[in-house]
């Protein structure tokens, strides 16, 4: 170590380039106390951060446990939501072909009531029909015949003179007597 | 010179013993500027120190951390807590600046008090914590106020600068003098403090050499963990106090 004097006398020309070396004087670069100090630094200082330390590593640790617990709960309720998802997907399956069946069902019972109900009215429609067409059938009949009777009433009435008269009534004497001879 | 040589010999055998180097620089001439090389080492050292053992403690992350990962997730949660407390909401793209600024300071500042750095002897001056030198602590203040700048002005616009005329115009000088005042006082208590607290084991040292600089080492050790918390907090307080006020 150079000294206060040393400096002065070496103020007016400062070596610029000198030479790096070594100061083996152990009292002056003051080893011993470094020393000391450091290991008790160490000594003490070490307890303490390693404590310190370790704190912080629990607390990570105790965290990444937590979160890893948390993420295991919360996969076991979704598992269990899922499985849950899955019984109340079939149960509405289920349900879905309960009610399609049924509407089949009743879709069939319908069909059938009413293709029942439709041939009745078909079968009564067409006695109706029938009805009315041999009613019309008597009624057309029975103006014919009765237009036919009332012709011939007129024809006789017109055309019957006396000569036919006598012809007519010698004819039918004549038939009677037939049947009275056959007798 | 005045002195006898045969005082000269008694003072330089005194002060062999009794040396205390205060102002000393190691320098080195880089594009015109004197660089304060022993500034330089031991920043690159502590720079290795902390890249190589997140290097090693993040190679293979675990989702289960092992010790090294562990250590380094706990200081992240820490300044996370930090950054969250000081900034408030939007803390997260400022959680970088503020790691940085602690993990150098504190790794810094407990390099100087824990490595044996004058086992290496120089050409001039002696090697000690980065944050010893005012020009680091100026650095990184500097970047505190540049931070802090940015913040507000990324989140507000011009209407940022309305900060000065609140709650009163007549506090502008004074919020003003705030924007000089905040990396000075910032560079000053670190440096100061890391300074003092070499000086103090070093002086120590030179008249006792053993036992008795140990409880101010340790004394050291507890301040430069408490000035690198103090730097890391305040650059986070002005980034917050920069971003708020605004929805």
């Amino acid at each position: 170590m150079k000294n206060v004097t040393h400096s002065f006398v070496f103020l007016a020309h400062w070596p610029f380039a000198g030479s790096f070396g070594l100061n083996t004087d152990i009292l002056a670069t003051n080893l011993i106390n470094l020393t000391v100090v450091v290991g008790v630094l160490i000594f003490f200082g070490k307890g303490v951060l390693k404590d310190l330390l370790d704190n912080r590593k629990q607390r990570i640790l105790s965290t990444i446990r937590n979160s890893e617990e948390l993420r295991r709960g919360t996969l076991e309720q979704l598992e269990k939501a899922r499985i849950r998802l899955q019984k109340v997907e079939l149960e509405a399956d289920e349900y879905r072909m309960n009610g399609y069946s049924e509407i089949e069902r009743e879709k069939e019972n319908l069909i059938n009531a009413t293709s029942i109900s439709l041939e009745q009215l078909e079968k009564s429609k067409n006695e109706t029909l029938y009805f009315e067409k041999q009613r019309a059938m008597n009624q057309v009949r029975q103006r014919v015949f009765q237009q036919a009777v009332q012709g011939a009433l007129g024809t006789l009435n017109s055309c019957l003179n006396t000569e036919l008269h006598f012809r007519t009534i010698r004819a039918n004497i004549g038939i009677l007597g037939a049947i009275e001879w056959k007798r | 010179m005045n002195i006898t040589p045969c005082s000269i010999k008694t003072l330089k055998g005194l002060y062999d013993i009794s040396g205390v180097e205060v102002g000393q620089h190691f320098y080195w001439q880089i594009g015109g500027f004197q660089i304060h090389a022993q500034v330089l080492i031991t920043s690159w050292v502590v720079i290795t120190i902390l890249l190589g053992s997140v290097i090693i403690a993040v190679r293979n992350p675990q989702t289960i951390p092992t010790d090294g990962q562990n250590f380094f997730e706990y200081v992240l949660e820490f300044i996370r807590d930090l950054s969250k407390t000081q900034i408030g909401e939007e803390y997260g793209p400022w959680v970088p600046f503020i790691g940085t600024m602690f993990l150098f300071i504190f790794v810094s500042n407990w390099s100087g008090a824990l490595l044996p750095w004058k086992i290496i002897e120089l050409p001039h001056g002696e090697l000690a914590a980065p944050t010893n030198d005012i020009n680091t602590t100026v650095a990184l203040a500097l970047l505190t106020s540049a931070a802090y700048f940015y913040a507000g002005l990324s989140k507000k616009g011009l209407s940022y600068f309305e900060k000065y005329i609140k709650p009163t115009p007549i506090l502008l000088p004074i919020n003003i003098l705030e924007d000089f005042t905040k990396p000075l006082s910032l560079s000053f208590r670190l440096f100061g403090n890391i300074l003092a607290d070499e000086l103090v084991v070093v002086v120590l040292v030179s008249l006792v050499p053993l036992v008795v600089p140990i409880p101010v080492m340790f004394l050291g050790l507890f301040t430069s963990g408490i000035q690198a918390l103090i730097f890391a907090t305040l650059a986070a307080a002005y980034i917050g106090e920069s971003m708020e006020g605004h929805h």
